[in-house]
């Protein structure tokens, strides 16, 4: 057991809800994505993220446009769908759960009536 | 100085170095083949192509003249690699997380790449590139196990007669740390479970050598199919003997070892394995090519490391030997495979090896097999006018000869031959005509087959003739070949099995059988039955007049011709020849071992069912050749039952002949009657039953000497006892 698998494992759990949390919040370049991920000191390498927003695509969650770019070929700007909308704010709930109950889990011993199951409503 | 070629990649025109456009070609590659099994993968691909473009219309916009290796390889760092991707996509990331916001991307993800290399380096055996002197096995051994490169190389040369072979098996076998470089993975052996039909074990090999899975199932299919045409006596179908031997067991034994040693690939990053770097005879080539450059160096390096090192491998090996025992204790609790630990390793190497070798077993054996069913087949065309008409069947022949036989030993040869020499051709014509030419070869089989079993239709209605013998009451009876003649042994280096010899336009066949039956009166009788088929009846009777087979006699030898001739203008149609031989009451005979049974060439299509009847239908067969025989009442025997010193007796007189042979006739009789006796004690015993003390099975009573019974005998002077008598002559005993 290393560390760094459990990090990683951490991390990727909320990689996908991330990279949603940035689209949905206006239409984006997966590169911008990147960019913006790092600003966050969260990094993704984009042979990763093409494959991840291709799968969310394909799910109905995502949708994109072609614009047309003067340092190169068209370029594709990813927006989220209705579908998608729901989808994060699901997301987004369960994250707010988690956090809280792990927060409540790793907050002193005094405050441990707080706790909650977060597999509860997954 | 370097090449720049334009591609155009993503719709633009781009400018760049001939060796960056190998570093992205083969990246795009091992992109396409990570994702293969993705939904959506030829648009994962197309997006990262997109923006790779847009990277380089960047960095030419920047002032660049062209694209080089550096750019590219930063590129690729920054979209990273497959195996980067494949822990899950994640391990990446989270090194970087940890270490801190104030790095630079580019920086991290050349660690990044570094790190997971040397964590994969721990964890799979290399060939070390950076430490080698040969191949780097030792070296990538060394570094494997924790141990000192000199140690495994002393042991590796103290062993050399025994560690050659496994050393280039390795060498093989091995990745080469170079490898992991470019953004390929390497190549393992799985089993493949997408395409598979029992196990996936020849779709495995199939992605492995990078060939159709077809190829590994139709060569593991081919000995089950030549077990099919065993059937018959004698066909064409399964001339090829040492293939339905060699194979019909083995190919089956390979498949279930591959398939019990072969991990299922389970994970994209083990398909990607599966499928990653080709590993051909070209790739062998050139690896062992490139380790060869700079050889001489490095053996000079390797002297030097010797002398100052060899002090030190007495302390290291106590060390390492600590080492290694606390791994392994460590190892043994934990899941073995998961974590990769060395002795798993071990043990993947271990099946892996012998994957290798029975992979390189199979592969020449096939080849050797073609060969020898190519050559076979051709010594056997001197034969065909014996046996084949003239006209269609000819050409089918033919056909089925080039076609059928030599066209995919030619090419599965001229595909190893240019697999090596690096031919690539992007056509398949070359293919295609194989295969089509191949199936013209087929048809032809298929119709040569259909019309010699038109050929074998009808047999003739056989008739016995019985032959006139000069003196038919000899004493002695003795079979054999007419010896005289030069052509009368067969070619042992080139033998033209179906035919014992050849003249100039007559071929011999020894389908002669021969039957040994009770005389009813005191002389000798020979008779002949003649056998052929045909496509008709009459074509049969006609080819069986057209049979000239002499038997005669001469003294007590009964001579035969050398064999059935066989004329080009008559075929060869199953001629075959019955002799019966009765043999008076008391009188000998004896078969020659040239004679002996038959060589019985026979071809059959399963539409002559009363051939058999002529085969199996009497006790007639009851002998064998090279021993004399009497003919009794009950039908032959032996005249010497043991087979020591018969050839003593043709020299002594007739007086002690006579004699010996009075002595044995008792000495049968007695045996005779020790076995009536012990049959009816048994049967005594088990009507009474009479149980026997427990301990009496442990020490089998033996049967009664033979001088105990000849007294007996005389006591009785009837030669036969009662029961009761024999029991109590058992426990006198």
């Amino acid at each position: 057991m290393d560390i760094q698998n459990t990090q990683s494992q951490m991390r990727k759990g909320v990689l996908e809800f991330c990279i949603l949390s940035i689209i949905q919040q206006g239409e984006v370049y997966p590169s911008d994505i990147v960019e913006r991920m790092k600003a966050a000191n969260l990094y993704i390498l984009e042979g990763t993220l093409y494959p991840l927003l291709t799968r969310l695509k394909n799910a109905g969650y995502l949708t994109y446009r072609w614009v047309e770019s003067n340092s190169g070929p068209p370029r594709k700007y990813f927006l989220m769908t209705e579908q998608g909308r729901t989808f994060y704010s699901e997301l987004e709930r369960t994250w707010n759960e988690l956090a809280d109950a792990v927060k409540a889990l790793t907050a002193p011993p005094e405050e441990t009536n707080v706790i909650e199951t977060p597999n509860h409503n997954q | 100085m370097k090449k720049v070629i334009n591609i155009n990649f993503q719709g633009r025109v781009v400018p760049i170095e001939e060796t960056a456009y190998d570093i992205l070609k083969q990246y795009v590659e091992s992109l396409r083949s990570f994702f293969a099994n993705e939904e959506g993968c030829d648009e994962i691909i197309n997006d990262i192509e997109g923006r790779i473009a847009e990277l380089f219309a960047e960095t030419l916009k920047k002032g660049s003249t062209c694209i080089t290796d550096d750019n590219v390889n930063a590129i690729i760092n920054s979209m990273g690699r497959p195996q980067d991707f494949e822990d899950d996509e994640t391990k990446v990331q989270s090194q970087l997380g940890s270490t801190g916001g104030d790095q630079k991307q580019q920086q991290s993800s050349s660690s990044n790449t570094n790190e997971s290399f040397a964590d994969e380096k721990s964890r799979r055996l290399f060939r070390d590139e950076n430490h080698k002197v040969f191949g780097g096995v030792c070296a990538g051994i060394a570094n494997h196990f924790g141990i000192d490169r000199i140690l495994v190389r002393v042991l590796f040369i103290l062993g050399f007669g025994i560690a050659f072979i496994p050393y280039l098996i390795l060498w093989v076998a091995i990745p080469s740390t170079a490898s992991t470089v470019i953004g390929s993975a390497r190549k393992r052996l799985f089993r493949n479970p997408d395409e598979k039909f029992i196990a996936g074990v020849c779709s495995g090999l199939g992605n492995y050598f990078g060939i159709n899975a077809w190829i590994p199932r139709v060569l593991f299919l081919i000995p089950f199919l030549s077990l099919f045409t065993s059937w018959s006596h004698w066909g064409i179908l399964n001339f090829p003997n040492f293939l339905n031997l060699s194979f019909s067991p083995g190919a089956t034994l390979i498949y279930i070892i591959l398939w019990l040693v072969l991990p299922e690939a389970k994970t994209t990053s083990e398909k990607l394995e599966m499928k990653g770097e080709k590993v051909d005879l070209n790739s062998i080539k050139n690896t062992i090519q490139q380790d060869m450059q700079g050889f001489g160096e490095r053996a000079q390096q390797f002297g030097k490391e010797m002398g100052t090192k060899a002090q030190e491998i007495g302390v290291k090996l106590g060390e390492q030997g600590k080492q290694f025992s606390k791994e392994a204790g460590a190892v043994a609790g934990t899941a073995v495979r998961k974590t990769g630990t060395t002795f798993g390793d071990i043990i993947a190497l271990i099946f892996k090896i012998i994957a290798y070798f029975i992979l390189a077993v199979v592969l020449i054996a096939v080849v050797g097999a073609l060969f020898g069913l190519g050559i076979a087949v051709t010594s056997l065309l001197p034969l065909k006018s014996y046996f084949i008409a003239d006209g269609w069947q000819s050409i089918l022949l033919w056909g089925t000869f080039i076609f059928f036989i030599w066209v995919p030993v030619i090419g599965i040869i001229t595909w190893i031959v240019r697999r090596i020499a690096k031919i690539k051709s992007n056509s398949n014509l070359m293919r295609y005509t194989f295969v089509a030419l191949w199936f013209i070869g087929l048809f032809c089989f298929i119709g040569l087959i259909a019309s010699i079993s038109n050929d074998f239709n009808y047999h003739n209605n056989p008739s016995e003739s019985t032959l006139i013998l000069t003196n038919p009451e000899t004493d002695k009876l003795e079979l054999k070949y007419i010896s005289d003649n030069k052509y009368y042994f067969n070619n042992i280096f080139l033998h033209l099995e179906p035919f014992a010899s050849i003249d100039e336009d007559t071929a011999y066949v020894r389908n002669i059988n021969i039957r040994i039956l009770k005389s009813d009166n005191d002389s000798f009788r020979v008779t002949m039955l003649k056998t052929a088929y045909g496509a008709t009846k009459e074509d049969a009777e006609k080819r069986v007049v057209n049979m000239n087979f002499e038997i005669n006699q001469k003294d007590s030898a009964l001579l035969f011709d050398r064999g059935i001739p066989v004329t080009k203008t008559d075929k060869f149609r199953n001629q075959a020849i019955y002799v019966t031989v009765y043999v008076p009451v008391g009188k000998r005979i004896q078969v020659d071992g040239s004679l002996g049974w038959g060589s019985d060439v026979h071809i059959a299509f399963g539409n002559d069912m009363d051939y058999w009847d002529w085969k199996n239908d009497d006790n007639g067969y009851n002998w064998d050749d090279n021993k004399e025989y009497v003919m009794t009442e009950k039908g032959l025997k032996l005249t010497h039952p043991s087979d020591d010193d018969k050839t003593d007796e043709n020299n002594s007189t007739d007086d002690t002949k006579q004699k010996l042979e009075d002595i044995q006739q008792q000495k049968q009789d007695l045996d005779k009657q020790e076995q009536d006796l012990k049959n009816s004690l048994q049967q005594d015993s088990a009507k009474y039953h009479y149980h026997q003390p427990a301990d009496s099975n442990k020490t089998p009573v033996k049967p009664p000497a033979k001088e105990t019974q000849l007294k007996v005998q005389a006591e009785t002077s009837t030669g036969m006892l009662s029961s009761p008598a024999a029991m109590a002559q058992r426990f006198t005993l």
